[in-house]
């Protein structure tokens, strides 16, 4: 037991530290119906 | 046909039952968080070249691969389990998983090979949403049936672990490709690294699960010819067990579905969305309560082998019923105290025809409430804002009142250019500013665009009045991160986290416990994925349709809090206590 609780711990820091990083993502899960195929719109060019 | 073990550890075998289970699971969550971070990149590769009658279509199919197919699948592989066996039907769903998920990762563009991209990507979701169905049923069907009879509880709540596993696993290597191959290659081609290193998971996964052994309850069953020939007929058409499908779907599934949306989802929209917090910040908050609430599934899932499993789950429901409003309210002062003090101050209303104003229910995502009513409300239930509604003559355009500035939703084409020049100084001039913010500069540029776009035109124009009444009235455009009380929050959501470990922890072994080994995979996995998908799945646009419909951003919250009453009532007057039942008994 000991052994999975040490794993979970070094693994959940592991994924801490990336997010800590800077990790910019979506952790709400998978995009159903029109957010899943609605890409972005471009940003506008500088003037 | 069952043991029984008192405090004996897990020998090696129960061990490797459960680690190829929850494999399976594993890979579920793994892409359910790559299709999350990954959406807006894969929608730009696959979508972005479609029309609007063809984008419509493909998001109707891809809100079925989500809501639709799963409960199909559910009764394909469940029926399959129940006459082949658990262990070729697991082998079954893990390899369409884990080849749809690696496809994905070497499918070609709609740059490349045109409209066939996204048709191929559908087909491969839908796939995958079939499988899935088969997935979780599978696996607590099989750990259950290898667990000694007092410890079902605890193996079977380790199958739930694997999502923040899942979870973790999904940030580690995106996170890790973008680190390595940078944005733009990312954007481009990275994106794939991720589905395609699935290959490896499912080539362990499929190693292990060949090694294992049919469940003994089922070889046992089948040995004496006793499986079930028509396992849908019996689980659905006979009233004996149906009455039980529907009493595990809205006594027990359907209420802990909603608690571990509220609790893991629902939060998450509530703190970027309605609190204004930014994303990275709440991510991490979210993922630090994962953390330190992972351990009680199985810490429950143990306590309900000694007090029961209706205790446990009941508990947690009547707990979730009475503290979600506290909580989240708590929340609200926690991380955005600036919102919660204009909140009470300021009084917002809305002045519309009735006949204009539309409950804005839209799970595919492709209705367009465009009123001027639905409009105002819309963002209204955007901003955060509480406002009351006043009904207006029929015909009236709808008018909002933030204390004394009145924010008309009526839009002249002269509106629209001079709403566009105001936005194309904003970009020049934060373009022009030292240091430039990048993400400013294109959330800004995105702004412009907008009104090129005759729909959204209207749309921005409005969106700018109100932004600009708001501010005056005290409302913030962002949470301070100076005053989130960080602790505070990670406490709360540390809360939300232990009700759903109370829901879900027990719930595998307790479904497991209700239904005969002829028909069991088949009887549980419906249940189990109509809740979960259903009742959890469409949460958060339920809960926005009633933000917008009674302008408060709390009563989203009354829609998790409605269902759990009604899986409490039902589960205390009609579930009962399994944890001791023998689940040979009727074989």
């Amino acid at each position: 037991m000991w052994k999975v609780v040490v794993g979970f711990i070094i693994f959940a820091g592991l994924a801490m530290f990336a997010l800590m990083n800077g990790g910019e993502v979506d952790m709400g899960g998978e995009k159903h119906g029109a957010d899943a195929v609605h890409a972005p719109a471009e940003p506008a060019k500088k003037p | 046909m069952a043991t029984i073990k008192e405090n004996a550890p897990m020998t090696a075998e129960e061990k490797k039952v459960i680690f190829s289970s929850s494999l399976g699971t594993v890979f579920e969550w793994y892409d359910f968080y790559l299709y999350g971070s990954l959406a807006a990149i894969i929608a730009k590769q696959f979508f972005s070249g479609l029309d609007e009658g063809s984008a419509f279509i493909f998001a109707l199919l891809a809100f079925a691969a989500g809501f639709i197919v799963r409960p199909f699948g559910a009764l394909v592989f469940g029926r399959l389990g129940d006459m082949i066996g658990r262990k070729y039907t697991f082998l079954v769903t893990m390899l369409i998983m884990g080849a749809s998920t690696f496809i994905v990762g070497v499918l070609p563009n709609y740059a490349s090979i045109g409209v066939a991209a996204p048709v191929i990507l559908i087909c491969l979701r839908l796939l995958q949403g079939l499988a899935l169905g088969g997935e979780y049923g599978g696996a607590a069907t099989y750990v259950a049936e290898h667990a000694p009879a007092n410890r079902r509880g605890e193996y079977t709540s380790w199958i739930q672990t694997t999502a923040t596993l899942g979870l973790f696993l999904s940030l580690l290597v995106i996170l890790g490709t973008r680190t390595a191959v940078g944005e733009e290659a990312f954007a481009d081609w990275g994106w794939r690294v991720p589905f395609i290193l699935s290959i490896l998971l499912l080539g362990v996964s499929m190693w292990i699960r060949l090694q294992m052994n049919e469940s003994p309850a089922f070889k046992k069953m089948k040995e004496e010819g006793k499986t079930s020939k028509a396992p849908l007929k019996e689980s659905f058409g006979q009233w004996k067990n149906g009455k039980i499908v529907l009493l595990a779907l809205f006594g027990l599934v359907a209420g802990q579905g909603v608690v571990w949306y509220t609790g893991q989802f629902y939060a998450l929209f509530f703190l970027t969305q309605q609190l204004k917090m930014d994303g990275a910040t709440a991510n991490l908050m979210i993922a630090a309560a994962l953390v330190l609430g992972t351990p009680f599934f199985v810490v429950f899932g143990k306590l309900s082998d000694k007090i029961g499993r209706k205790t446990v789950i009941m508990a947690g429901l009547a707990l979730a019923v009475v503290t979600t409003i506290p909580v989240f309210k708590m929340m609200t002062k926690a991380v955005n105290p600036a919102l919660a003090a204009a909140q009470a101050s300021s009084k917002v209303t809305v002045t519309a025809d009735p006949a204009e104003c539309s409950f804005q229910f839209n799970p595919t995502g492709t209705k367009k409430f465009t009123s001027s009513c639905d409009i105002a409300k819309q963002k209204l239930a955007q901003a955060s804002v509480s406002y009351d509604g006043i009904d207006a003559p029929a015909g009236t355009p709808a008018v909002i009142k933030v204390g004394e500035t009145v924010v008309s939703t009526a839009v002249t084409p002269e509106d629209i250019v001079a709403g566009k020049a105001a936005a194309e100084k904003k970009v020049a001039d934060l373009t022009a500013a030292s240091p430039a913010d990048a993400k400013a500069i294109a959330a800004a540029g995105v702004a412009v665009k907008a009104f090129d776009v005759p729909a959204k035109a209207k749309d921005a124009v409005v969106s700018a009045r109100l932004g600009a009444a708001l501010k005056a009235a005290g409302y913030p455009a962002k949470a301070d991160p100076a005053k989130i009380n960080k602790p505070l929050l990670v406490a709360l959501l540390f809360w939300l986290m232990i009700l759903v470990t109370m829901v879900y922890g027990p719930i595998a072994a307790m479904l497991v416990e209700l239904f005969p080994t002829r028909i069991r995979y088949t009887s549980m996995s419906l249940p189990y994925h109509i809740g979960n998908g259903w009742f959890g799945g469409l949460l958060p646009t339920i809960s926005f349709a009633l933000v917008a419909q009674y302008g408060n951003m709390f009563q989203g919250l009354y829609y998790p809090i409605g269902i759990a009453l009604m899986t409490l009532i039902i589960g205390m007057l009609f579930i009962r206590e399994t944890k001791d039942v023998d689940i040979y008994a009727s074989d």
